[in-house]
């Protein structure tokens, strides 16, 4: 590749960072840097952004719609003016040094030149080269040319140049030729850039599990074993079969469906020591969507241990067994044999040795996650190093470094993760990477000289432009486009109409322009495809000419209109015309909008100063903003100081003293020690804090953001007898034990650990995640300090996810005994001399493997309680108008995609408080937390929505019907004056106290009551004729 | 001259989900018939219960809202402030004799084109079978 | 709780009360039915002088306005009041709470059991007197009194629901018992301390007036039944709404309807030539005021859950529309999607206002 001529170079390495891998982790990443202010080079191999989220049907624990939720995360940052896409682009060397690399980055060839594709399908349909289509993981085909899956972004066309006629033997053309707009360019080469950027953040995910070498599944041999990749897309709505569950052997839906867990995890034969973390949920997901698809369906899912481990995930995984009746067997498949009708036969054992039988339709391979393809030589190329099994290596106490200074890694590319964890890990990876630049403070908001250039309407009468869109033959194939330009010029305020080949081609861009002066329109509408993707183009350009954006309406006659109704061409024409009457019946009501600036404090207030805490302080710190750090007790660093080992045998209390002296000797952190929060008030940006310092006076601050890492408390069991036996303690005291060497007289053989106490069952719905790995960590310490010492486990599932699994693995093989129990059977303990404080205590579980109750004398007895939220975070939801969840930990904005924001802007959440974490994890999220609130505090000022609501104050008559459904708390009821008062910064204007509001006080900017009733108007319909 | 019924059917999408799965299942030329008019809106709660009265009396033969599934709202807690709206509209046209089969909500998300697709045609069929909204012809309303 | 007996006539006794209040201080301000001696009439009075209460007629079978309604401005001005309510305007007046258009902070209610009231032009034609004797009797025998409004007749909700004095008259009165007055609240308690009258603890049984329970329910049936808006199409909607002159009367005596300026008198209403220009391009002709049907159907959407049945939009509808027989039989069914019941409790969430995440399984 070295003889490619560098054709570009740019960037500067002082405000500028590069991407590699757009999936979830690297799209939050570059935006997150892009709302900084920083210029990102985001890197895609293939000729999407999205990564592996499209392919998802629905997520868990909420069966959102991955689409759904993904979709506006990717328009918004391919349409990020400081984001530049490079994709079909690999990474292949970093030279320099932090602060100051430069990139080689090598952008292959597209064959399709995107300026001018205009996405219309037409090469696709004639190619005649049909292909696997990867995105659809084989289940249907696709073209040499294509987009990569139908809501690509961006959305134009490439050649696969290894599949190509012409490319390959030089024959066919046949795309060329139908292609409207000349956008086919076989000449296009392969390009080498190099990027001057300060940081690099690596976010190339994770690719599924291959099982085709597992011959006893029989996948590939048996028609109706699937992956469940493959089977996720056959759930898929857009996927190859519609949302129908269908049997490759003939055609019809299963009705008995068996998933088969940790096909290519957890297993040491074929050196795959670790939990793939997400594949249970996954499974639990699958189950529980297929069953809605059809209620008749059975679902089997047969497993080791559930690891539902995150938050709300028990919940889920209760609802899937007792609501939707998904069968759980504990048990591993010895065999699945196909019969002669294509079903199959399953043999497995349970753990009591007992051999089962069973015949299922359809058998889905809960397959692992494992490091992507070509991780290897990408490690190669860019000297970082790899762990054991491929994934990217990272510490624990820097979970979101490679083993190079200045690349930072996030996403599931240095563990498996769920979504997210991913989208935290990525905000947290921006923090590391921003440390290295030098960032000023920006001001957003359009500059008055801009502002001024903006011709006023307001008084004019509406003049109307319409330009109608051929797209092509995509439009005017179906549509009589002249007809419609036509019709237009007879509406009402419709002073010029006209027909245009592409109305987003350059050129026609310059005529809106043109028209714009010439007729002097004060409108525009356009009626072409859909305003989702070509709106803001649109609204640009009639910007440049001297117009609001705002005064500026779309009619979706293509996507909406001419494709889907290409068999009804005069319909499809009458309709066009409909929708441009309507556009322009909304258009003439349109008005000019500006997006008021809201400025914004740059300190941040931290409540909490545990590891958390702390760190978000620093992340926050770091970058040049003052941090009020606020705790309760007076001395820092929470339950991390209970914390004395860890799996890779770095010391935590070192990392902690470290931590606790760099918060303290920070410039930009002040330490308010003893200190309560007795009152917040104000919104994002302008917040104000009143605390009872150490002194016990009342001090004020004000801050922009704030963030919440109140942490977790360690569960006050009285289960077990504990309290009433120095030899009956917490892991927590058993973890400091183990440190000072201080354990009950006597020795010290027979030592039981029972999991989940107090965890998963009534009143506590949920796992505490940490405490399988604490307690096997903790009994491996045991071991080094006394060998001989014999280790119980009872437990109910073993949750050591991760890379965790190896240490339960090595604990196992070392000869400790593990015993599963059920919440109907929990072990029994009572004390052997029941007066003596430090008796010993006999332990009785049940062991069902030899379906008997095995006693053990212990002379410890190790309890994992569950950890709590604390109860002052009551209060302090109140304060800060954010919800809780039913266990009382603080509720996110949404659980897959804004795990560390509040619905209500500039508050943010991280650590133990927003649920159960270890010190990595909390490490990621504590400094996701800062980054967020660095995409606020690196403004001067943000800028409110254009389409907000507003309030007539005349008639509001203050009953607070809009402030009860706003789910941003943007609307209170002002107390003195009676009405209702609308936040402009934190109203999001989707319009739900409008349609609430009885009075007529309340309307949405953009989109009023007036404008809608005008286009019913345009709507209204006469009798048809001869009826 | 038009002779045979065409119906037509206004239809209220929001801007995250279903203005979106309507797009896909254009994207993927699912066909369906010309009587579904998409008015895009920010949200389903933003489709005040007067709108579809509104364009009920207007002459629509169906009015359709379509929204983000529940738990799925780009706004949080919309849909189900528009789900209880919806509900309130078709009790009232349910008491008055109204036919109430001319509004309806679907939950389509932004993946769901086929489902979208499957909606426009099946509620059409149904909208040609109550016939001509009455409000047509009536002046006089 | 307990309970003080009358020994008079309820009307009397209550009147005593509001007298003993406003002698002792302990109100400011009484809001009662008041018969107006110089026309023979009735009105709705705030009296604050107590030699102005011989005139009042507590329990009148009357209403001019809903009380409710009246309580929701000056409910919040600072002055001890306390007020008596049929039960309908009771609830009327727990709905504007729930709305912020009122608060019971400053007030005590006093509410009796409700046998209905007449229609206004039976006041205006002074027939009250002469109907009075034959409807209490009525009302003491648990039947159901001619003559009434017709959702008075038809209103299950005769019983307080959250009083702070409940005054039994209807069917109980003179069944043997007594009229009792019932203290149901703290504040009741500490009102009348000191106020004549034997002090027991009864508790109010609602099963006493079972039957007056049953005659309603089966006049509302008929009622419903008989309704012209009845039967599938537009058709029996323009017939009933047909003959609507547009004056938004109802909405004006509507105790629910709170706003300032109705949305349907609101700029989003506001049509102007262009409009009208383009419906008659389209149609042909236009009816003028516009929008008579969309502002029935737009009320009941907007409120109709709430609607307490008072029957004032009848009332004063000059065309004779039967306004209120329709937002009852639409209201109940609005409110029976969410089980609610307007002015049952403050407490209870406006079901607008809310939502659960699981329910309305056949919507979308």
């Amino acid at each position: 590749m070295t003889e490619l001529p560098v054709k570009e170079s740019s960037g500067s390495k002082k405000n500028s960072v590069l991407v590699l891998g757009a999936g979830i982790a690297g799209i939050q990443a570059s935006l997150d840097l892009a709302e900084m202010g920083v210029a990102v080079h985001l890197i895609e191999e293939t000729p999407t952004i999205g990564g592996r989220m499209p392919q998802l049907d629905k997520t868990f624990p909420t069966n959102d719609c991955s689409m759904c939720i993904l979709a506006p995360k990717m328009s918004e940052c391919v349409r990020h003016p400081l984001i530049t896409l490079h994709i079909m682009s690999n990474l292949k060397e970093i030279s320099g040094t932090p602060g100051d690399f430069t990139c080689r980055v090598i952008e292959r060839a597209k064959y399709v030149d995107p300026v001018k594709c205009v996405s219309c399908g037409l090469c696709e349909e004639k190619c005649p080269v049909k292909i696997e289509d990867e995105f659809d993981v084989g289940l249907r085909k696709t073209k040499a040319i294509s987009r990569y899956f139908l809501q690509s972004i961006p959305s134009e066309y490439t050649i696969n140049k290894e599949h190509c006629l012409y490319l390959t033997k030089g024959v066919c053309k046949l795309c060329e030729k139908v292609c409207p707009t000349g956008a086919i360019n076989y000449e296009d080469t392969d390009r080498e850039i190099e990027l001057n950027v300060g940081a690099v953040i690596l976010a190339t995910g994770i690719d599924p599990f291959d099982p085709i070498g597992f011959g006893q599944f029989g996948y590939h041999r048996y028609s109706n074993v699937v992956t469940s990749l493959e089977f996720e897309r056959m759930l898929s709505a857009s996927g190859p079969y519609g949302g129908h569950i269908e049997k490759a052997s003939d055609g019809k839906p299963p009705k008995r469906l068996a998933f088969i867990q940790c096909v290519g995890s957890r297993d040491e034969s074929i050196d795959r020591n670790y939990c793939s973390s997400a594949c249970c949920m996954f499974a639990i997901k699958q189950s529980i969507i297929a069953k809605e698809h059809s209620k008749e369906l059975e679902a089997t899912i047969f497993y080791m241990d559930i690891r539902a481990f995150g938050k709300d995930f028990d919940k889920y995984y209760d609802k899937a067994e007792n609501q939707y009746g998904v069968q759980f067997k504990r048990s591993k498949i010895a065999d699945i044999k196909e019969l002669p009708d294509g079903s199959l036969e399953l043999k497995y054992t349970f753990e009591n040795g007992d051999i089962q039988h069973e015949t299922f339709d359809m058998v889905v391979l809960s397959i692992g996650l494992q490091p992507r393809m070509g991780s290897r030589e990408l490690s190669e190329d860019l000297d970082i190093r790899l762990n054991r099994f491929g994934f990217c290596k990272s510490d624990t106490f820097h979970p979101l470094k490679t083993s190079r200074e200045g690349v930072f890694v996030c996403g599931a590319m240095n563990s498996p993760k769920d979504i997210p964890e991913s989208v935290v890990s990525a905000s947290g990876a921006v923090a590391g990477a921003v440390s290295l630049l030098e960032l000023e403070r920006y001001d957003p908001s359009v500059s008055e000289e801009e502002e001024e250039k903006e011709k006023d309407v307001t008084g004019e009468r509406p003049r109307v432009g319409v330009f109608v869109c051929h797209c092509g033959i995509n439009i005017a194939g179906v549509v009589d486009v002249k007809n419609v330009a036509e019709f237009a010029k007879g509406l009402q305020n419709v002073e010029h109409s006209e027909d245009v080949m592409y109305a987003c081609s350059t050129d026609c861009l310059e005529t809106i322009k043109q028209r714009i002066e010439e007729h002097d329109l004060n409108r525009v509408v356009v009626a072409a495809c859909t305003p989702r993707t070509h709106e803001p183009l649109f609204r640009d350009t009639i910007s440049e000419a001297g117009l609001n954006p705002y005064l500026f309406e779309m009619a979706n006659i293509r996507d909406q209109c001419s494709w889907a109704h290409m068999n009804e061409p005069e319909m499809a024409t009458e309709k066009s015309k409909d929708l441009v009457e309507m556009g322009v019946g909304k258009a003439r009501g349109l008005v000019p909008l500006s997006r008021l600036p809201i400025d914004i404090d740059p300190e941040a207030l931290i409540v909490g100063g545990g590891l958390s805490g702390m760190t978000a302080a620093l992340a926050i710190g770091d970058a040049g903003h003052d941090v009020y750090l606020i705790e309760r007790e007076d001395v820092l660093g929470g339950n991390m100081r209970d914390i004395f080992f860890n799996f890779s045998g770095s010391d935590p209390q070192e990392f902690l003293a470290e931590t606790i002296e760099k918060v303290e000797n920070h410039d930009r952190i002040r330490v308010l020690l003893d200190s309560t929060i007795e009152d917040i008030t104000g919104f994002v940006g302008n917040f104000r804090t009143v605390f009872k310092n150490v002194a016990g006076e009342l001090e004020e601050l004000t801050h922009g953001a704030v963030i919440v890492a109140t942490g977790g408390n360690e569960h006050e069991t009285s289960e077990y007898l504990y309290g009433s036996s120095s030899r009956i303690v917490t892991q927590k005291e058993f973890e400091r034990m183990l440190h000072e060497g201080k354990f009950p007289a006597g020795k010290l053989r027979e030592v039981v650990m029972v999991q989940c106490v107090g965890s998963r069952e009534e009143g506590r719905m949920y796992c505490s995640r940490i405490c399988c790995s604490k307690a096997v960590k903790n009994a491996l310490e045991l071991r080094k300090r006394k060998a001989r010492a014999n280790i119980y486990f009872a437990y109910r599932d073993i949750r050591t996810y991760g890379f965790a699994e190896e240490y339960y693995s090595e604990l196992r093989d070392g000869g400790a005994l593990f015993f599963r129990y059920t919440l109907e059977n929990k072990p029994k303990v009572e004390k052997i001399r029941p007066d003596d404080p430090d008796s010993r205590i006999r332990v009785t579980v049940f062991d069902p493997v030899l379906e008997k109750d095995v006693v053990i004398d212990a002379d410890l007895l190790v309890l994992a309680t569950a950890i709590d939220a604390p109860e002052q975070n009551l209060e302090l939801a109140k304060m800060l108008k954010v919800p809780l969840n039913s266990d009382g930990l603080f509720l996110e904005a949404h659980v897959k995609l804004r795990p560390v924001d509040f619905a209500t802007e500039g508050i943010f959440v991280c650590g133990l408080a927003h649920c159960p974490k270890d010190m990595s994890e909390s490490l990621a999220q504590a400094k996701a937390a800062g980054s967020r609130a660095l995409t606020f505090l690196k403004k001067k000022s943000i800028l409110a929505e254009g389409t907000i609501a507003e309030v007539r104050t005349d008639r509001c008559s203050g009953c607070g019907y809009c402030e009860e459904v706003c789910a941003y708390t943007a609307i209170e009821i002002d107390p003195e004056e009676c009405v209702a008062v609308i936040n402009d910064a934190l109203c999001k204007g989707c319009g739900a106290c409008v349609a609430s509001c009885r009075c007529g006080a309340l309307d949405l900017r953009g989109f009023t009551n007036q404008q809608l009733f005008s286009v019913f108007d345009s709507l209204e319909i006469e009798a048809s004729e001869g009826i | 001259m038009k002779t045979e019924f065409t119906p037509r059917i206004t239809s209220f999408l929001c801007k995250w989900c279903s203005y979106t799965g309507a797009d896909l299942a254009g994207t993927a030329r699912l066909q369906y018939p010309a009587s579904i008019i998409p008015i895009q809106v920010m949200c389903s709660s933003r489709v005040d219960p007067v709108f579809l009265i509104k364009a009920f009396l207007s002459g629509s033969d169906g009015v359709l809202i379509g929204g983000c599934h529940p738990g799925d709202c780009h706004y949080e807690t919309g849909n189900y402030h528009a789900r209880r709206r919806f509900a309130i509209v078709k009790s009232v046209f349910e008491s008055l004799g109204l036919e109430s089969d001319r509004l309806k909500l679907s939950w389509i998300s932004a993946s769901e084109g086929p489902k979208f697709a499957r909606v426009a045609n099946e509620y059409t069929e149904e909208i040609m079978k109550l016939g001509e909204n009455p409000t047509r012809k009536s002046i006089f309303l | 709780m307990s309970s003080i007996t009358i020994d008079t006539s309820a009307s009397r006794k209550v009147r005593d009360l509001l007298k003993y209040l406003i002698e002792n201080g302990k109100i400011d301000a009484a809001l009662t039915m008041r018969k107006i001696p110089e026309n023979n009439s009735y009105d709705l009075g705030l009296i604050t002088d107590a030699s102005n209460l011989d005139e009042a007629v507590p329990l009148i079978p009357v209403m001019t306005v809903n009380a409710g309604h009246v309580l929701s401005s000056i409910s919040t001005s600072g002055k001890k009041i306390a007020a008596v309510l049929k039960p309908c305007e009771l609830r009327a007046f727990v709905e504007l709470v729930k709305r912020e258009q009122g608060s019971f902070e400053n007030l005590l209610t006093i509410s009796h059991t409700c046998g209905g009231v007449f229609p206004l032009d039976l006041v205006v034609a002074e027939k009250i007197e002469e109907l009075l004797p034959k409807y209490e009797k009525t009302v003491s025998n648990g039947e159901v009194p001619a003559n009434t409004r017709d959702t008075c007749r038809a209103c299950e909700h005769f019983i307080p629901m959250n009083a702070d004095i409940t005054v039994s008259v209807a069917g109980e009165c003179e069944s043997g018992k007594g009229c009792v007055m019932y203290l149901n609240s703290e504040k009741a308690e500490e009102f009348t301390e000191g106020f004549a009258g034997e002090r027991g603890e009864l508790k109010f049984d609602p099963s006493v007036l079972k039957k007056t329970l049953d005659a309603r329910l089966a006049e509302k049936d008929k009622l419903f039944a008989s309704m012209t808006t009845n039967g599938p199409g537009l058709d029996r909607l323009l017939d009933t709404f047909g003959k609507c002159v547009g004056c938004h009367g109802c909405n004006s005596v509507c105790p629910i309807c709170y706003c300032l300026l109705c949305d349907f008198e609101s700029a989003n209403f506001d049509y102007n030539l262009p409009y009208f220009e383009e419906h008659l391009s389209r149609k042909g002709a236009l009816r003028l005021p516009p929008d008579t049907i969309f502002f029935h159907l737009g009320r009941l959407t907007h409120m109709s859950f709430s609607c307490v049945g008072c029957g004032m939009c009848s009332d004063v509808c000059p065309v004779g529309i039967p306004v209120a027989a329709i937002f009852k039989k639409t209201g109940e069914k609005t409110a029976a999607l969410f089980d609610y019941v307007s002015g049952r409790d403050v407490e209870e969430p406006i079901p607008v206002m809310v939502y659960k995440e699981e329910e309305f399984p056949d919507i979308g």
